[in-house]
């Protein structure tokens, strides 16, 4: 066995560590979703051809993928077909709660992947949109006479403007002083 | 007529469900654009975008102000921002192609798990994704309400920000000039007393100056 080469980890343990949390955050999430819902998981192994049809149109992405295709094309037309299928046959408001969580998922996906500073500040931009959808959705079909839900986006645009300022003077800080964005590269506070 | 436009144009059928579908296929394909695009700058005016058929579907759900609130807020404002950032950190230093490192001599299975190593945040991404969606259609009894939202929903709005909800918008308010000072403080950069050859710039030299007329009270 002389030939094994030694695989460097390529991610930051920033960034390990960031997804480790992120995986414990989930495992959570999963349990608290159970508990919010008991019938939920039932239902999707149970009586939903729509999910193992996403399931099965992944598998023939990544097939298509390894055989030589184009990422981009196979991951958008995977996207949207997943999309499509769970949401054609839902009511109007679980249709924009569904847009809403894939959004979130994607700026997490772009949040914990990117190694340039300024793209994962273009993937928080988008969770916040998502959750702005949310909190819009939810005005207009539970509450359409107050409008409270407008009214939190209204402070969350707020707070996001506040959020893109100091984010972007943080990543000119550091800029000035490391001559990088690459959050590889950020180790100010490591031991 | 105006005012009533849209909702005239929404009660037809399907059209809110075309308009849907078009708007979310518009801003996925965008958002896969923003996380994929080599070039970091590209994928920055990508996002005006998305912010664009983001703001599309504040209009379908009938939430006007907010609609050209996000297009003046997020599209022009933050877009421009990121831009601006961009430029300063001069992005083309920057290889953005991660280095990925392929054993070819391991066993399949185990190829398998560090391509799954690999991908973790992608398949952290998807669980959520799958979390949400279970939770979502788990649940089916939304309070959900057959009313229409009123025509006049600026006027609701406006009067709970200075009526119900004064206190957050002042502090909204502070935290809005709070992050302009600190965004100002960050970005400014270190005071330079002396130039590249060791002398002292024309400020200090004006500070110096006893009959400094700016200066004198």
């Amino acid at each position: 066995m002389q030939n094994v080469t030694i695989v460097k980890e390529p991610q930051s343990s920033i960034n390990l560590a960031l997804v480790y949390a992120l995986f414990a955050a989930a495992a959570v999430g999963s349990y608290a979703g159970v508990l919010f819902s008991p019938d939920g998981i039932d239902r999707i192994v149970a009586n939903h051809y729509d999910f193992w049809a996403c399931i099965g149109l992944a598998l023939v992405g990544w097939i298509v993928r390894s055989v030589g295709g184009h990422k981009g094309v196979i991951v958008t037309m995977t996207v949207l077909a997943s999309f499509i299928i769970l949401t054609l046959h839902q009511p109007m408001l679980l249709r924009y709660l569904t847009f809403a969580a894939l959004l979130f998922s994607m700026g997490l996906y772009g949040m914990v992947q990117s190694r340039n500073a300024v793209r994962v500040l273009l993937s928080i931009e988008l969770m916040l949109n998502a959750v702005n959808i949310n909190l819009i959705a939810f005005s207009r079909y539970v509450d359409p006479v107050a409008l409270k839900g407008q009214l939190f986006v209204i402070f969350v645009l707020t707070v996001a403007a506040a959020e893109a300022a100091v984010g972007l003077a943080v990543v000119l800080a550091i800029y000035r002083s490391r001559q990088t964005v690459d959050m590889d590269k950020f180790t100010l506070l490591k031991w | 007529m105006g005012q009533d436009l849209l909702p005239s144009l929404l009660s037809a059928p399907n059209v809110e469900t075309w308009a849907f579908y078009l708007l979310t296929t518009l801003s996925i394909c965008l958002a896969i654009g923003v996380l994929t695009d080599r070039v970091v700058i590209r994928s920055g005016f990508i996002l005006i975008g998305v912010f664009g058929t983001i703001s599309g579907i504040f209009l379908l759900l009938s939430a006007q102000f907010l609609a050209l609130a996000q297009i003046m807020i997020y599209a022009v404002g933050i877009t421009l921002m990121v831009v601006i950032a961009l430029m300063l950190t001069n992005p083309r230093l920057e290889r953005e192609q991660a280095v990925v490192y392929y054993d070819e001599s391991l066993p399949p299975l185990a190829k398998i798990f560090a391509s799954c190593k690999r991908n973790l945040s992608l398949w952290v991404s998807v669980l959520s994704f799958v979390t949400l969606y279970a939770a979502l259609i788990g649940e089916n009894h939304w309070p959900l309400s057959d009313q229409a939202v009123s025509p006049d929903a600026v006027k609701v709005l406006g009067d709970a920000l200075v009526t119900n909800y004064s206190i957050p918008f002042e502090f909204a308010s502070v935290l809005l000039l709070a992050a302009l000072m600190g965004a100002v403080m960050l970005a400014k950069g270190e005071p330079k007393n002396q130039d590249e050859d060791g002398n002292s710039t024309i400020v200090d030299e004006a500070k110096k100056q006893e009959n400094n007329l700016a200066l004198q009270r």
